[in-house]
């Protein structure tokens, strides 16, 4: 269950104040598929990072599982995060120095033992990754740095999945595939939020909501 | 995964940052064992070459009569023995010397010989804590004597043979080659010996005093002769200003030598390695982001960047130690010829390198780890 009310978010640029969302009141129950959808500099990753624990509201609450991240700390938020949320980004960041097993195992901390090198394993195995397990991100087509970054995400078993323009750089192919990824997580129980400037994903979605200038302007009923 | 596995991980990724990183150290490392031991063998050799000058100070009784001294090469005076002690005791503080030796001498006749008898005490004073290291050419021990090389000719003796003297039977330790010096016809004793010959018990005629040198600056023998002044009024000062002003040029060139070019090196390279690692953390920004939104925490995020510091200062304090002792080595010989074979690798400075030099890349390195710590992993996520 994801909660915002009135969140609003203000960055300082120089000796400007700039506003990237504002006044958001949101709820995603447990097992929703959400889609933000909004041009470039709607305030989109603002949100996505705000309900990810990864920034503080300048005002507002944020209220994840119950928890009400917007007042924990950082170290707070990074135990809540590790345990609880799946992030999966449109260049993917999977860390090049790493194998695709290790950028996987890369989520569970630094422990490598038998029960989650086996969990690793089941995931690259459910995204079509089994042959590619010990091959860098360098030598993977992009649709498979984002599955490996969706297996990285789903390591933890988080409950709610962020995906912040997840199909921005694949082919329809792909990002279709990356999209049912995320669907099959939601119809297991998780929660999905995902960010996107396309349509891809609204077949799925449960609620849509279109951000402008930092502000929802459009919330089309639940499906 | 453990942390050390991902810094390993990473600098195998990024060998280019590793391995200017590492010269940065494998430079410092090196300069400083270098020259460390570089400076040891020249102090070595220094202290070897002075021991063969000769003593750079003389304190002599303070009636002397200067030109009869200069003439004979001794004061008619005496002074007593304990005045060595008087002196180290008293002058620690302010003046710094190797060795203090306590001799008596007179001209004497012997055999039909002007002769220079003269006794050593066999043991010299050095300074507190100073491991004792004898700087005397040689010990005379009691009842044996050196004789200088003019009376072994005259006299025929040999080693081992034993020789009168004013009434009292002495074995010949040694006859002593030429050299060129009034050496040349001394008979050396043991200090009480030579004080019971002459029946000077518990006085002396001279204090030497080896790389005697004013730790203040100024003019030293200024400073010597105040000093001396207070601590043994009954004494009077003679520096051979030559030889000391060579060692104390010598001395202080290589300290300014090296307190100046050390800092240089090391201010040098502390800014190189914290430019290479302030590009690290550039370059991973994105990483670091991934990182937090994986739930890491600033403390593992900084041990990523510090713990690749410590290994890069670890691998360069070894290779450091090794090329600059290797450097000392293979130049030493050609700039100091007499100890040569007395160059050698001091080890103790690689457990102060494998210490002080990942403490040193840590340090550093802390201000780019503290950066990629509070670096906005919000603001680089965003940016994409």
């Amino acid at each position: 269950m994801v909660l915002l009310e009135n969140v609003s978010k203000t960055f300082r640029v120089g000796r400007n104040e700039v506003r990237a969302i504002h006044n958001i009141n949101l709820h995603v129950r447990q097992g929703e598929f959400l889609v933000v959808r909004g041009p470039s500099g709607s305030g989109k990753s603002t949100l996505l990072l705000t309900i990810g624990g990864m920034m503080r509201p300048t005002t507002g609450r944020v209220t994840v599982n119950n928890q009400e991240i917007s007042a924990m700390n950082e170290l707070e938020r990074a135990q809540f995060r590790a345990k609880n949320i799946g992030f999966v980004f449109q260049m993917f960041h999977l860390i090049p120095y790493l194998n695709v097993l290790e950028n996987v195992l890369l989520a569970s901390g630094f422990e490598r033992n038998a029960e989650s090198s086996e969990r690793a394993r089941e995931l690259l195995k459910n995204l079509g990754l089994s042959h590619r397990e010990f091959h860098k991100p360098a030598e993977l087509s992009a649709g498979e740095k984002q599955r490996t970054a969706i297996a990285r995400a789903l390591m933890n078993r988080p409950s709610i999945l962020l995906a912040d323009e997840p199909t921005g750089n694949l082919d329809p192919e792909n990002a279709e595939e990356v999209i049912r990824h995320l669907h099959e997580f939601q119809r297991e129980g998780g929660t999905v939020i995902v960010v996107t400037h396309g349509h891809s994903a609204d077949q799925y979605a449960n609620q849509i909501v279109f951000l402008r200038g930092g502000e929802i302007v459009e919330n089309p009923s639940s499906t | 995964m453990s942390t050390l596995l991902l810094i390993l991980k990473e600098i195998t990724h990024r060998e280019y940052n590793f391995v200017l990183s590492l010269l940065a150290v494998v430079t410092a490392v090196a300069v400083y064992v270098a020259f460390f031991t570089s400076a040891q063998d020249s102090q070595r050799e220094t202290t070897r070459l002075m021991r063969d000058i000769g003593y750079n100070l003389r304190i002599i009784p303070k009636e002397t009569d200067m030109i009869k001294f200069w003439e004979t090469g001794f004061s008619d005076y005496t002074m007593p023995e304990d005045y060595v002690l008087r002196f180290a005791e008293k002058t620690q503080d302010e003046i710094q010397y190797r060795h203090l030796l306590a001799t008596l001498q007179q001209k004497v006749t012997w055999q039909g010989m002007e002769v220079l008898l003269t006794g050593i005490a066999a043991k010299e004073v050095v300074p507190k804590g100073v491991v004792e290291s004898s700087m005397i050419p040689f010990a005379v021990e009691p009842g044996k004597v050196y004789l200088g090389y003019e009376l072994v000719q005259k006299t025929g003796v040999k080693n081992g043979d034993m020789v009168d003297l004013f009434g009292k039977p002495f074995q010949v330790a040694s006859c002593l080659p030429e050299t060129g010096s009034d050496d040349d016809i001394r008979i050396y004793g043991h200090l009480k010996d030579i004080q019971s010959i002459l029946n000077l018990d518990g006085r002396i005629n001279e204090i030497q005093a080896l790389e005697c040198l004013c730790k203040e600056p100024g003019d030293p023998l200024d400073r010597l002769r105040s000093q001396l002044e207070q601590v043994l009024p009954e004494g009077k000062v003679i520096q051979l200003k030559a030889i000391s002003d060579a060692r104390r040029e010598q001395r202080f060139m290589l300290e300014r030598f090296f307190a100046r070019l050390l800092p240089l090196v090391l201010v040098g390279c502390a800014i190189w390695i914290g430019a290479l690692a302030f590009l690290n953390v550039r370059e991973r920004r994105f990483e670091i982001g991934v990182l937090r939104a994986l739930g890491y925490g600033s403390f593992r995020i900084a041990a990523l960047f510090l713990g690749k510091a410590i290994i890069i200062g670890l691998i360069g304090a070894a290779i450091g130690f090794f090329l600059g002792t290797a450097f000392a080595m293979s130049f030493g010989p050609q700039v100091f010829k007499v100890t040569a074979k007395s160059i050698r690798p001091i080890y103790s400075l690689l457990t102060w390198s494998l210490l002080v030099a990942p403490t040193f890349t840590a340090l550093s390195s802390f201000i780019p780890a503290v950066v990629a710590v509070t670096e906005d992993p919000a603001v680089t996520l965003r940016e994409e």
